[in-house]
């Protein structure tokens, strides 16, 4: 039974077709066609985590530039609907990203009826996301929102019922999977960081657009925009600044859970301090030590210039353990090695079975979740230490082993060397989450936000209306990570900084 | 004629002239003036104010025969309160309403007495044209036009219930309108439509003081009892409350002038209406405003007075843009607040307090009053007061303005919870509009946000409700650089007239040849270019940004300039650009505004697009069968969305409910096509 009368969808249809006939809008200044036409977007269709083969997809009217940039295709496309197997490339750089198979397909004949590019690369998480990077670096390409070439199929008509019904679910499934993804994000220092600019790029326009819509009448007074125009000003800075800084939103994204665990007096703190070449964490350490066996400490602190992040980082951290970190750091005290360095491997074996919380973990350890620290090594002689490193070299099922000493700094360098290589493994699994997506979303955002509020200070002095717009769209913009602004949000904020009384 | 006598009672007054105009949709033929005996009209417009009488003109020059009933034939045109039109956000309003043939904007230029641009430092887009207007005139200018209007009739009379029967099965709705009858007459009065426009007379209640009385205005009769009881409990509308109030009018000659501020209009009044090139006022006739402000005596007046005075103490929510005296200086204490004392008209020995709205006893106001400098010996004429009044809430009509249940029952004005005269004028256009398209069996019609603050200012009320009384500010709408006063009649004219029919063919003949005039402009603007190097030659000034600029510039790109004005552009080629000197301020507009509005132009398509996509309102979400949670049913059961794009500003999750609604949408579709229309809906 049909839950709506004919009549009504009929003069629905009706509507629908005078808004599409309206010539009206064709007039002086609606721009035309050319200007209109949708942008192209991009992003990655199959599921996030270590695949065999990742898809990447493209449409929009660019579809056909990006195939030709990326797959090295100078002459014609390859017919519509057929595998190609190509060496995919970055336009700019020329750099080899992977070999794949690409494919195109010519608008209408295609999933959003738009022209449309797939590219068919190895799963790897550099790969795509190297691929990802280098299609957002292509003019008038960016990355797709959630859902939108599912509305792109829809608004070409496109979809059929069963496969709305599809999709539908599995927009549903994703949009709960970004809600808690931006949940997570949202609740770190990244996104109070967003949070914080959004909220006072809000009160930036809400003090415009009081100055727009009411000083006339009320007192609200020119120095109301000399606050914004300051405001403004250090928001660019600091988004700017942040998009300069590109690994650090990476890792504060993904965050690379690192424990410092050893014996008391081991040294702990002071790889930690070393590694921050920075002595304020020494107060939170403290707390650190309830624990006497591991204090939880977050890699971040060692490769962050900000000391806040890590602090952050390092407070959440209390109460990780050890198997539920990334990466374990076993500081030993060098001094209490047998000096006969044929029994050190059984020493530290032993050493790791008490210090890990399993007896498998620190098996496992061996291949990639945890280092040894031999910390005090400007302690031990010369000789003794040389001989260790030897023989600790050749043994199979122990971790890797640096001697270092916190105190003179020596071997910091090795030891540097050898945690960024696992840092940098660890950021590439692709269990840790998918982050490139979602990150060069952020990018492409906080690029426009930046552009949009350059628009602010252009027009400052010389239409409000369109310095304004500036502000607006930058909010727009920072509102694709945040959340939409509404004009009532704005509102809010107008009446209750300003008494509006007219 | 007989007839008519025998009612006695009604005050007929029947349209005298009837001007043969053009009109696309004016197959209904033009009638005599017999016509008054009728018990049958097309549309009957229930109220006489900014939105009743523009829903009446729009009606009737659709081609729809019209009758206005209003309580009192003089109080037609009445500002009840500020005598003042247009400002920032509302200017864009009345040239809107301008563009689509109301009268509002026409009225303004033949009563303005002081009129001023507000804004003018800050760009074009948000220009606020604004007026003083003298009560008088603007009063006598639209009884003359509605007077003057054919296929229009207006009576005298209070409307005691709407009439409504089994709705249309073929149309979605649970009632249908069939007319209404008087309090005093005994048979009905038939019509297709109806538009409900009685302001603050629904359940309306005035305050002053400790005392309260029934009714919407001072001085008027109490009324709408039997309108109430047919909304609220035959047709179950939801309704809110809402407060507003109106300061005491002060006697002109014991104010002392002489110690406010004075307030010069602009020295050239520039006219509201497209089709006028000047206003009736002269300029030199135009009358100052003045500026004075409160003062700490105030603040301790309305504290003593506060326990005297009922209006504050009740909670309905009241506008926090526009609030009275009392909750300025209760919720901004210790600061001065500024009020402008405005002329009432040209005769007029009134002066209206703009800012000392106030609801306490009549001796408290004076106190109050004369606590200000200027007005240390001020006469009240008549005193302010409050008034509480009943809205429907406007998220159960549809984009055409219409009760989504009641068929052929349109609602505009502050009934649907807004506040304003240009609010209401806006309202009551379209409303009238859809009333008229409705009786005359043609499909409801929709502004998009898109297009116009009257697209924005409907789309805001029936997709997201109000909380407040409604007021249109600039940063309300999402375009605001396209949805401009100058281009106002760019936007809407040429669809008024082809498609909706509501505009006359002289003015859309008009707007036609001002389009082609400025398409042309600029046309000859972009043939024009040069090297940068040639234009600083050729314009004998120093242009310190051209220097940066290697590629050769066109007319147009330098126009964007600051300080490039098009009679520089024309005094260089004045061969091809000094025929176009009447645009030059048009064009300097567009050429700034071209580039941003084109950067708009992708959201604007994509909004546009999904308001088209309209869901119907009689849609069954409990039992759709696609699969929804209970909880997302509910919330669409009890939003409707018109369109998949308001379903999104209703709810947060976008992508979810678009989804859904894709969903939703899809399965009829489907179902569309079984029945051999579903392909429409995708082409």
């Amino acid at each position: 039974m049909l839950p709506c009368s004919w009549g009504l969808w009929r003069s629905a249809i009706h509507t629908l077709k005078t808004f599409r006939a309206s010539p009206s809008a064709r007039g002086l200044c609606i721009p035309t066609r050319a200007v209109c036409d949708a942008e192209t977007i991009f992003a990655l269709s199959s599921g996030h985590g270590r695949c065999g083969v990742a898809v990447v997809r493209v449409s929009g009217p660019a579809s056909s530039m990006v195939l030709r940039n990326m797959a090295g295709l100078t002459q014609a496309l390859p017919p519509p609907r057929t595998a190609l197997l190509r060496r995919i490339t970055d336009p700019k750089s020329k750099e080899l990203l992977d070999r794949g198979l690409v494919l195109w397909f010519k608008g209408p004949h295609s999933f959003t009826g738009e022209d449309s590019a797939e590219f068919h690369i190895h799963g790897g998480p550099a790969v795509i996301t190297a691929v990802l990077q280098a299609l957002g670096s292509l003019e008038g390409v960016r990355p797709a929102e959630a859902g939108e070439f599912t509305r792109r199929a829809f608004h070409a008509g496109k979809l059929g019922l069963t496969e709305v019904e599809g999709l539908g679910d599995l927009i549903h499934a994703e949009t709960e999977a970004q809600r808690r993804q931006a949940l997570r994000q949202m609740d770190g220092e990244l996104g109070r960081l967003y949070q914080d600019w959004s909220y006072r790029l809000k009160r930036c326009l809400a003090h415009v657009e009081a100055f727009i819509d009411f000083s006339e009448d009320e007192l609200i007074e020119d120095g109301v925009l000399n606050q914004v125009d300051s405001s403004v000003r250090q928001l660019e800075t600091e988004i700017e600044r942040h998009l300069k800084d590109e690994r650090r939103g990476e890792r504060l994204r993904t965050g690379v859970q690192v424990v410092i665990a050893g014996a008391t007096n081991a040294g702990k703190s002071s790889l930690l301090n070393t590694l921050c070449k920075n002595n304020t964490h020494t107060q939170s350490m403290t707390h650190c030590r309830a624990n006497p066996h591991f204090n939880g400490q977050p890699c971040m602190s060692a490769l962050s210039h900000t000391p806040k992040y890590a602090f952050f980082l390092m407070t959440k951290s209390l109460f990780l353990m050890v198997e539920q970190a990334d990466l374990t750091l076993v500081v030993v005290d060098s001094t209490q090695l047998p000096p006969d360095p044929q029994l050190v491997a059984a020493f530290l074996q032993q050493h790791l079975s008490t210090v890990l919380p399993s007896p498998e973990a620190g098996m496992t350890a061996a291949s990639d979740k945890v280092l040894l620290v031999l910390n005090k090594s400007d302690l031990v002689p010369e000789e003794q230490r040389e001989r260790t490193e030897g023989e600790l070299r050749e043994r199979p099922g122990l971790p890797p082993a640096c001697f270092l000493s916190c105190s003179t700094s020596t071997g910091l360098e090795d030891f540097l060397t050898v945690l960024q290589s696992r840092v940098k493994t660890l950021c590439g699994d692709p269990l840790s989450g998918a982050p490139s997506l979602t990150q060069a979303r952020h990018r492409a955002h906080l690029q426009q936000s930046v552009q949009a509020l350059n628009q602010y200070h252009q027009y400052r002095d010389q239409d409000l209306a369109l310095a304004a717009e500036g502000v607006r769209l930058a909010l727009t913009h920072l509102g694709r990570i945040t959340g939409r602004v509404g004009a009532e949000e704005i509102l809010d904020i107008i009446f209750r900084d300003f008494c509006i009384g007219k | 004629h007989s007839d008519m006598r025998a009612v006695g009672k009604w005050t007929w007054l029947t349209l005298k002239l009837h001007l043969l105009r053009h009109n696309v949709l004016s197959f209904v033929s033009s009638r005599t003036g017999s016509d008054f005996t009728r018990r049958q009209y097309d549309v009957i417009v229930v109220g006489g104010g900014h939105a009743g009488t523009e829903a009446a003109a729009a009606a009737a020059r659709l081609g729809a025969e019209t009758l206005l009933i209003t309580q009192k034939i003089m109080t037609i045109g009445a500002l009840s309160c500020n005598p003042s039109l247009g400002g920032v956000g509302k200017g864009q309003l009345v040239r809107e309403v301008d563009a689509l043939d109301g009268l509002c904007g026409r009225a303004g230029d033949a009563a303005g007495v002081h009129f001023s641009i507000l804004n003018r430092s800050k760009g074009p887009a948000v220009w606020g044209p604004r007026a003083q207007l003298d009560r008088e005139r603007y009063r006598q200018f639209i009884q003359s036009e509605l007077l003057s209007t054919p296929r229009l009739t207006v009576l005298e009379g209070s409307v005691d219930e709407l009439l409504v029967s089994q709705p249309n099965p073929e149309e979605p709705g649970h009632h249908r309108v069939t007319g209404i009858r008087l309090v005093d007459g005994s048979h009905p009065i038939l019509s297709s439509s109806v538009v409900l426009t009685t302001g603050t007379f629904l359940s309306g209640s005035l305050f002053m003081g400790q005392t309260t009385s029934p009714g919407g205005r001072m001085g008027d009769a109490q009324s709408c009892a039997g309108l109430s009881y047919t909304l609220k409990e035959t047709l179950g509308l939801r309704v809110g409350r809402l407060r507003t109030g109106t300061p005491p009018r002060i006697v002109k000659e014991s104010v002392d002038l002489s110690l406010a501020q004075l307030q010069a209009p602009d020295k050239q009044p520039t006219p509201f209406s497209f089709l006028n090139t000047h206003t009736r006022c002269k300029p030199e006739e135009q009358l100052p405003c003045y500026l004075t402000h409160t003062t700490p005596g105030v603040e301790r007046v309305v504290r003593e007075s506060v326990h005297l005075n009922c209006h504050i103490q009740q909670d309905a929510k009241g506008p926090r843009y526009c609030p009275s005296i009392e909750s300025r200086v209760l919720r901004f204490p210790g600061r001065r607040h500024q009020v402008w004392l405005e002329p009432e008209g040209l005769t007029s020995d009134l002066l209206y307090p703009q800012g000392l709205s106030m609801t306490m006893p009549p001796e408290l106001q004076l106190r109050l009053l004369r606590e200000i400098p200027a007005l240390h010996r001020a006469e009240i004429r008549t005193p302010g007061y409050g008034v509480q009044y009943d809205f429907v809430c406007p998220t159960q009509l549809t984009p055409s303005l219409q009760v989504k249940s009641t068929q052929g029952l349109f609602l505009a004005g502050q009934i649907n919870g807004t506040t304003g005269y240009e609010e209401a004028a806006a309202q009551g256009l379209w409303a009238g509009v859809n009333a008229g398209r409705t009786a005359l069996s043609l499909p409801p019609m929709a502004l998009s946000r898109t297009q116009s603050y009257i697209g924005v200012l409907i789309d805001d009320l029936v997709g997201r409700g109000v909380t407040e009384p409604y007021r249109m500010f600039t940063s309300r709408a999402e375009f605001r650089t396209y949805l401009r006063p100058d281009n106002a009649d760019l936007r809407l004219t040429p669809r008024g007239f082809e498609e909706v029919g509501c505009v006359t063919l002289r003015r859309y003949k008009k707007a036609v040849s001002v389009r082609d005039g400025l398409q042309e402009a600029l046309m000859a603007l972009q043939s024009v270019a040069l090297s940068s190097t040639r234009w600083r030659e050729k314009l004998v000034c120093s242009l310190t940004l051209l220097y940066h600029v290697s590629f050769s510039l066109s007319g147009l790109d330098l126009l964007q300039y600051k300080d490039v004005s098009f009679e520089m552009l024309a005094s260089a080629f004045p061969e091809c650009l000094s025929q176009y000197f009447e645009y030059s301020q048009r064009l300097k507009i567009e050429a700034v505004y071209r580039p941003h509005c084109e950067k708009q132009s992708r959201e604007m398509e994509r909004i546009r697009s999904e308001e088209s996509l309209s869901l119907p309102s009689d849609m069954d979400y409990l039992s759709l069968p696609v699969s929804l949670s209970q909880e997302v049913r509910e919330i669409l059961d009890r939003v409707r969305p018109n369109t998949v794009s308001l379903s999104k500003t209703t709810t947060n999750h976008i992508s979810t409910v678009y989804a859904i609604l894709v969903k939703c949408y899809k399965y009829l579709q489907i179902m569309c096509l079984i029945d051999k229309l579903g392909y429409f809906l995708c082409q």
